[in-house]
């Protein structure tokens, strides 16, 4: 007999990871775009999510229940729940409620705007792992400005129920050449909140970043800045308060992933199902395969020619993530 | 002795995998390591689970139980069960 110890597996922000994921009989994460609709227009979101634009072909019902029911079969342990704001789909306490009372842990990734007292007291009740709120700022200007239709104050007063409820929550930060300067502040309201965790990473050039980038692009002085800042937040905040930021571009992320495929699916409102957020490439849709059939099609997926060429071709054109919702499908 | 609120288990044909959903950490379990957690997950303390793991594994139960033992210790270090 020989028991070796447990042997863990690289974690990163979004992507549960193993490099036997490969031999994985099915998805660790499963991260769910629920909706494209969001009552805010953000000049950076990758989704290009807004007021009415809610796909027209988005997951009725009784798919998504017959989603979800797959997902529960199949052991997934992990889901998250975004969008668009996933706090506007007229399902999201129902679904919550599915996951949450069949075991699964569950996040949430909200723009912060519905967190009233009765649905903090909600998620609370229901067992949401966690609740993730961007908060890309540490002042109402700068967070105003990056989160078109926002509000920070309606925000902060968001996260602080979810502190008083008992929700575990986490703040993301995306930086931009007008808030960057404020990572240190953000770090230090974040934890101010009652946060346990703070993600941040470079902003990456897709959805609506593409026409506001002028407006958003970090020169690379002052990311330098910004990773020591967060060097330094991680080591104030150790114990207190999880620090993580991904100080790798995006061609680098990508290099690892075709050697290492996170065992994650990313669901799209209409069922589709993407190999990364960053890559176009899609393996399978949810409103006509089924969950183990796309997650045997995602791990073949990762060794298609294509993917490869995409990434190599990104690093002669970084500006090709434009086309990142040009779906490919595999 | 259980798992810790934020770790799931999963059984595996290679054995098995634990998630630990807060850091976002994947631990692979090999079959004899996936018996231990099956047993943890079945509920009791240290020592009814390394009784019950002896009963269900040949060899030397002295060896198995020092194993098991030093497999609990190593769960508990990284969190991932607690008493």
């Amino acid at each position: 007999m020989a028991i070796p110890g447990a042997e863990a597996g690289q974690a990163t922000r979004d992507e549960a990871s193993t490099a036997a994921s490969e031999r994985l009989s099915a998805p660790l994460y499963v991260a769910w775009q629920i909706t494209n609709e969001c009552n805010f227009a953000c000049m950076h979101c990758i989704e290009e999510s807004g007021p009415g634009k809610r796909f027209r072909d988005e997951l009725d019902e009784t798919q998504v229940f017959a989603a979800l029911e797959q997902m529960m079969a199949l052991g997934v342990p992990y889901l998250s729940f975004s969008g668009g704001e996933p706090m506007t789909h007229p399902l999201f306490f129902a679904m919550v409620e599915y996951a949450c009372e069949r075991g699964a842990q569950l996040k949430i990734e909200t723009n912060g705007h519905y967190l009233t007292e009765s649905a903090c007291a909600r998620m609370r009740d229901l067992g949401v792992k966690a609740v993730q709120v961007s908060l890309d700022g540490a002042s109402r200007a700068a967070f105003n400005r990056i989160r078109v239709l926002g509000e920070f104050d309606t925000v902060v007063a968001g996260i602080r129920r979810l502190r008083d409820a008992g929700v575990p929550v986490e703040i993301n930060f995306s930086p931009t050449r007008f808030n960057v300067g404020e990572i240190g502040s953000a770090v230090d309201l974040a934890y101010e909140l009652g946060a346990y965790s703070f993600y941040t990473g470079r902003t990456m050039y897709t959805g609506n970043a593409v026409k506001a980038w002028r407006h958003l692009e970090v020169a690379e002085d002052d990311y330098a800045t910004f990773f020591d800042v967060l060097r330094a937040k991680s080591l104030e905040y150790r114990g207190r308060m999880r620090v993580y930021f991904h100080e790798a571009g995006l061609l680098e992320e990508l290099r690892y992933r075709l050697r290492e495929p996170a065992a994650l699916l990313i669901v799209l409102p209409n069922g589709l199902v993407k190999l990364i957020n960053a890559l176009p490439f899609v393996c399978g849709d949810l409103r006509r395969d089924r969950l183990e059939d796309v997650w045997a099609r995602f791990q073949s997926a990762w060794r298609d020619p294509r993917v490869a060429n995409f990434v190599d071709e990104l690093s002669r054109d970084p500006g090709k993530t434009r086309v990142l919702h040009q779906w490919i499908h595999l | 002795m259980k798992l810790s609120k934020y770790v799931k288990f999963r059984e595996e044909k290679f054995g098995g995998v634990l998630f630990e959903t807060q850091s976002e950490k994947v631990f692979t379990l090999n079959p004899t390591a996936a018996a231990v957690v099956r047993e943890i997950a079945a509920g009791g303390d240290e020592d009814q689970i390394a009784v019950r793991v002896v009963e269900r594994c040949s060899g030397d139960a002295g060896t198995i139980q020092h194993e098991v033992r030093s497999f609990l210790s190593d769960l508990r270090s990284k969190g991932l069960v607690e008493d």
